[in-house]
């Protein structure tokens, strides 16, 4: 009835995915509308990664040394963005005491647009003539020659603070040890869950998982921010509450039986009954995981006549002749 | 040089796509005029609307995506050949042919933005250099492999693309002063030491681990014994030993429970049990984050910060 709207897209995971992101953006969208109207009425618990923020960027003016940030070394997305964010925020303080500041990148874009946030920092703060070219640097887009240029930054300038937030990979233990070995107080977070246990290891404070995009809500209690931070934690209870349901129905789901089962064979679905005994019985087995309504929940039943589409071809092109332009 | 080679590669016509020829330089001049000109518009355009010009144009670079993903795309369509069969594969057709050429936008402004990067490393080590600041000696080695390592490499792309028809620069007997020295440069030197950096993590991940495995408190005991289990589990002879004596022990108590404290036991009920889901639920909030984030990009929801 509605094969006007099967999607190549839906055939891996069916509607439920995009039922879930419509959902979360839902969730988001209400608390941001809540929070507009009272932001005050929403709470955010206690980050000590980012309270340390302050202690970091205080022992830095002590000292009379810099604070390092990274924003890891990702291309120019959400992660990069939220990092430059937290960044700005870091500036504002060490602006307010002209403690001097190195931001690190390692993608063009990044750093272009670092470059234009925190300069925009330091004008706000009144001491523009504070941003120099060595404040936000492009180092290099090669990942150990990175490595290198951050590590030896660390090494000649002495940094009293280091905050590493974004995306790290295989570098990360090469800043967070570098760092330590000078006696610098690390603020670490990535959201690579593969470098969090070496951020653990190394660094004073780790920003675990979404916390990492829960600090500039933390940091500036924006109304915005806030409320989409908590129409985050709606959508984790309402998953949370799925996969809670979706283990203990599967569970008892499998413990009944079937004559027949769900084969996906190079992504198109058949039911395979369960083979007659030799006197033409068919006695019926264990429903296995594949033939739950949890697994039918999330991998839909693909028949090959959906798959199997067969259109007409445009007609060819003539050759195309010079001087040309345009359909 | 022929200058078409790249233009070439693009062999179908249309809206986005011109064939070489008097046509696509006049559509180039056009492009390019165009561009001088919105840029020149957007110097002029007073900071308080700058914001919404921001604003809009991420909101239209981000449509694209989001209609791809939320409305259906053809099952197995060829998107250049193919016609559609009704309005909704049409859509989905009109949709998907948008993502290539707004991908294409975003590479031309990387590229830009790749030249402000290098302006910024080297203006920041020309002035190290000119000024003899402390540590000029590494602005000046950066500067000399930066100059050689760009003229090296670009001239033996040029004779490998333009000058080597029948490919006999693949075989280094015929290569000559330009193929020596990006070999030496690249693959004798700069691969040498992104090697040498990488395998220094070794010693890192042991100074790290050290001072992580000090029992200091319950939560340091516990990875302290879990990674205890899963290091003795990757040692064949002790897991060997082990897995013996348990099976000894179940033999004599007749108890088969015993069983799952064999070491690879234990270690995969680490691994799945423990370790996978809290990867997977760090993952969960992490995705949300992103989702959100993207969401407050998108709509030019967020202030402050990139979006200022």
């Amino acid at each position: 009835m509605f094969n006007w709207l099967q999607g190549e897209q839906y055939l891996d995971t069916g509607w439920i995915g995009i039922a879930v992101t419509l959902m979360v953006v839902t969730f988001i969208l209400v608390n941001i509308r809540r929070a507009n109207k009272n932001a005050d009425s929403l709470f955010i618990r206690r980050i000590s990664g980012l309270n340390a923020i302050d202690d970091a960027i205080g022992r830095a003016t002590e000292m009379g040394r810099p604070v390092l940030m990274v924003p890891g070394i990702g291309v120019l997305d959400a992660i990069s963005v939220q990092a430059i964010n937290i960044f700005a925020q870091v500036t504002k303080t060490a602006a307010q005491f002209a403690t001097p500041v190195r931001i690190c990148c390692a993608n063009a874009p990044v750093f272009a647009v670092a470059q234009e946030v925190i300069r925009d920092v330091y004008t706000q703060q009144g001491v523009g003539d504070k941003f120099t070219p060595e404040t936000v640097q492009f180092i290099s887009d090669q990942q150990f020659a990175f490595a290198a240029g951050v590590s030896g930054i660390i090494h000649r300038e002495k940094v009293a603070a280091t905050f590493l937030l974004g995306a790290f990979y295989a570098e990360s233990l090469i800043f967070a040890e570098t760092s330590n070995a000078i006696g610098a107080i690390q603020v670490a977070g990535s959201t690579q869950s593969t470098q969090t246990p070496f951020f653990i290891a190394a660094c004073d404070y780790v920003l675990i998982g979404d916390e990492f995009y829960a600090a500039s809500a933390y940091l500036t209690r924006q109304p915005v921010l806030v409320g989409s931070l908590v129409g985050q934690d709606w959508a984790k209870i309402v998953i949370a509450g799925m996969v809670i349901f979706g283990t203990l129905f599967g569970s008892y789901e499998m413990t009944g039986m079937t004559t027949e089962h769900r084969t996906d064979n190079q992504g198109v679905s058949s039911m395979t009954p369960v083979e007659a005994g030799p006197d033409g019985t068919v006695t019926p087995e264990r429903v296995k995981k594949s033939d739950t309504m949890v697994n039918r929940f999330f991998n839909p039943y693909t028949p090959e006549e959906l798959v199997t589409i067969e259109r007409e071809k445009k007609p060819a092109e003539p050759e195309a002749e010079t001087g040309g332009g345009g359909e | 040089m022929n200058n078409t080679i790249f233009l070439l590669a693009q062999n179908t016509e249309n809206f986005w796509r011109k064939l070489p020829g008097q046509g696509l330089v006049i559509w180039v001049v056009i492009g390019l005029l165009l561009g001088i000109a919105l840029l020149f518009a957007f110097t002029q355009v007073p900071s308080n609307l700058r914001r919404w010009i921001i604003v809009g144009f991420t909101f239209l670079a981000g449509l694209p995506y989001v209609l791809a993903y939320l409305w259906p795309k053809p099952i197995g369509a060829d998107l250049q050949n193919d016609v559609p069969r009704n309005l909704s594969e049409q859509i989905g057709f009109t949709i998907n042919q948008a993502i290539d050429p707004v991908g294409k936008i975003t590479n031309v402004l990387q590229a830009f933005l790749l030249g402000v990067g290098i302006f910024s490393l080297v203006r920041v080590h020309i002035t190290k250099v000119r000024r003899k600041s402390e540590n000029w000696g590494f602005s000046t080695v950066l500067l000399v492999c930066f100059a050689l390592m760009t003229t090296v490499g670009f001239m033996d792309w040029r004779q490998r693309k333009f000058m080597d028809d029948n490919g006999l620069l693949n075989e280094p007997s015929n290569w000559g002063f330009f193929q020596y020295a990006n070999d030496l440069m690249f693959e004798g030197m700069y691969q040498q030491m992104d090697s040498a950096m990488f395998s220094m993590i070794a010693f890192f991940i042991l100074s790290a681990a050290y001072r992580a495995f000090r029992i200091r408190s319950v939560e340091a005991t516990v990875m302290m014994a879990s990674a205890l289990i899963l290091m003795l589990n990757l040692m064949g002879a002790l897991t060997y030993a082990w897995g013996t004596g348990i099976e000894s022990l179940v033999v004599q108590t007749g108890n088969p429970f015993f069983m799952n404290f064999k070491l690879n036991v234990m270690a995969d009920w680490l691994r799945s049990t423990m370790q996978i889901p809290a990867i997977r639920a760090i993952d969960f909030g992490v995705f949300l984050g992103a989702l959100a984030m993207g969401l407050r990009l998108w709509l030019g929801l967020e202030k402050g910060g990139v979006s200022s």
